[in-house]
């Protein structure tokens, strides 16, 4: 299951980063799509991969 | 569900540590590339150069002196701590200055939302559950471990009541109308609300608080206790700083304290060498590493906590290491007439043996070649005379016992003692007043 949890979350931070540079000139969106970066560094940090047998 | 996150709270030792690594090299890497003083500091040491977990030790540790004086360079106020651009920076903390100049300390919205999915655990451990509604009765100014406690609580799930801004009895009256059930507080603020409470006319467990997390000052066991049976509530523990976030918490086993992995890496080293990882049950100091906050990097910082190693196979199923007892910080722990004194253990005695002192102040003074030691006590008022000199006599021959010294005791006066919001400062060494 972690497998398919840190695959969700690669895709949302795909979709974060091109929401963020879609809305270069649009405050709010980027703002909102930075903090949803900053919740994805916390995803990933604690959803971690320890060895090969996890990758 | 038992567990914040099951995963990492659950994951063998072995990996746990791997990830730990894993992460302290990244974060070395980081730092070094990011920090004015770790560029300096770390000079001639590379990642690569850390191949084994026991290649840590080889790197220096990190000491409050010297955050304190890599901040006097720009960007004013964080100078050299940095680790990010200052225009990233969300939120200023500081501690809190007891030991000296404060060390100012930066968040990004990032760092700041990693310290508090930390603490999340150990509100989580601590039973707190969306049905909590969490009075936290403080103005919160510079302690952030109250900051930490609101956004955590809010994150969990929690109602979070801030209560600043008003005296102890407005507090208990606020307790009483919005009906909160938890809260959070230093254990002597807490003692100081139920004797407050009493004074007026109500019983401390007619409140309603089911659970407590203290923060803030070293708790003893019987202070823990003590306050269990004055609210009749579930009262936790955990130890955390300023600089490095709270770092471990303790579960509804209640017999030590969880850290919380693998957010830090903690190093319990031994007192005299600080180079060796102390036993199960044996003393040591803290050193730490946030493995995951990059506005304000550090690498083994040591934090002069004094504590007792525990073991990492709690009934709870936590994997994570544990430490069995907070002795309190090194610097509060002195030689006086050769003897080492712990202000805890007085503490210790006097909340689990003397439950009719209801204030106390340690003083040390040097007293022509002789160190003196008098404890001041505030007793409850229905004590006779009798019954006083009793407990005087008793508390002398208690507290010899209890820390090899003798002591003097001084009956003051109802009031005369001052009481504490937030950190106490119960233990006064004359000796250092020039």
């Amino acid at each position: 299951m972690m497998d398919e949890i840190r695959k969700e979350i690669r895709n949302i931070e795909k979709s974060a980063e091109r929401l963020k540079s879609l809305a270069k000139d649009n405050n709010a969106i980027r703002k909102n799509a930075e903090i949803i970066l900053t919740y994805l560094y916390i995803l990933k940090f604690i959803t971690p991969v320890w060895g090969e047998e996890d990758q | 569900m038992e567990y914040w996150n099951p995963y990492t709270e659950t994951l063998p030792r072995e990996k746990l540590e791997n990830i730990e690594f894993s992460y302290f090299k990244n974060m070395f890497s980081y730092a070094k590339t990011h920090s004015a003083l770790y560029r300096d500091k770390l000079k001639g040491i590379e990642a690569d150069d850390i191949r084994t977990v026991h290649d840590i030790s080889k790197i220096p540790f990190t000491y409050k002196e010297e955050l304190r004086a890599y901040q006097e360079i720009e960007p004013h106020p964080y100078g050299g701590l940095l680790g990010v651009n200052i225009q990233d920076v969300t939120t200023f903390r500081q501690t809190s200055g007891t030991t000296g100049k404060p060390v100012y300390v930066p968040e990004t919205y990032e760092s700041w939302q990693w310290r508090i999915e930390s603490w999340c655990h150990i509100l989580y451990m601590a039973g707190f559950r969306p049905r909590h509604r969490v009075f936290l009765p403080f103005g919160y100014n510079v302690y952030v471990a109250f900051w930490e406690a609101h956004y955590a609580s809010e994150k969990v799930g929690c109602e979070l009541v801030p209560g600043g801004a008003l005296d102890t009895r407005g507090r208990v009256n606020k307790i009483i109308e919005i009906r909160a059930n938890a809260m959070m507080n230093t254990p002597t603020y807490g003692l100081h609300i139920a004797e407050e409470a009493m004074n007026m006319g109500i019983d401390p467990k007619s409140l309603g608080i089911e659970r407590m997390l203290c923060a803030g000052e070293p708790m003893p066991e019987a202070t823990r206790r003590k306050l269990e049976d004055l609210y009749g509530c579930e009262t936790y523990d955990h130890i955390g700083g300023t600089e490095v976030c709270g770092w471990a918490g303790m579960c509804k086993v209640k017999k030590g304290l969880h850290i919380i992995e693998p957010f830090f890496l903690v190093e319990i080293l031994d007192r005299e060498t600080l180079t060796k990882e102390v036993g199960e049950g044996e003393q040591g100091v803290v050193v730490i590493t946030p493995l995951g906050r990059r506005s304000f990097p550090f690498i083994r910082f040591n934090t002069n906590d004094v504590v007792v190693k525990g073991h990492s196979n709690c009934s709870c199923g936590r994997t994570s290491k544990m430490i069995m007892e907070v002795v309190g910080r090194a610097d509060d722990l002195r030689k006086i007439r050769g003897v080492l004194f712990s202000p805890k253990t007085i503490e210790q005695l006097i909340r689990e043996e003397f439950t009719d002192i209801v204030e106390y102040e340690i003083v040390v003074e040097r007293k022509g070649i002789m160190d003196e030691i008098t404890l001041r006590i505030e007793t409850t008022p229905k004590l006779g005379k009798d019954d006083v000199e009793n407990l005087t006599k008793r508390l002398k021959e208690r507290s010899k016992v209890k820390t090899n010294l003798t002591c003097k005791v001084k009956v003051e006066p109802q009031g005369a003692l001052p009481r504490y919001d937030l950190k106490a400062k119960r233990f006064k060494d004359m000796r250092e007043v020039k």
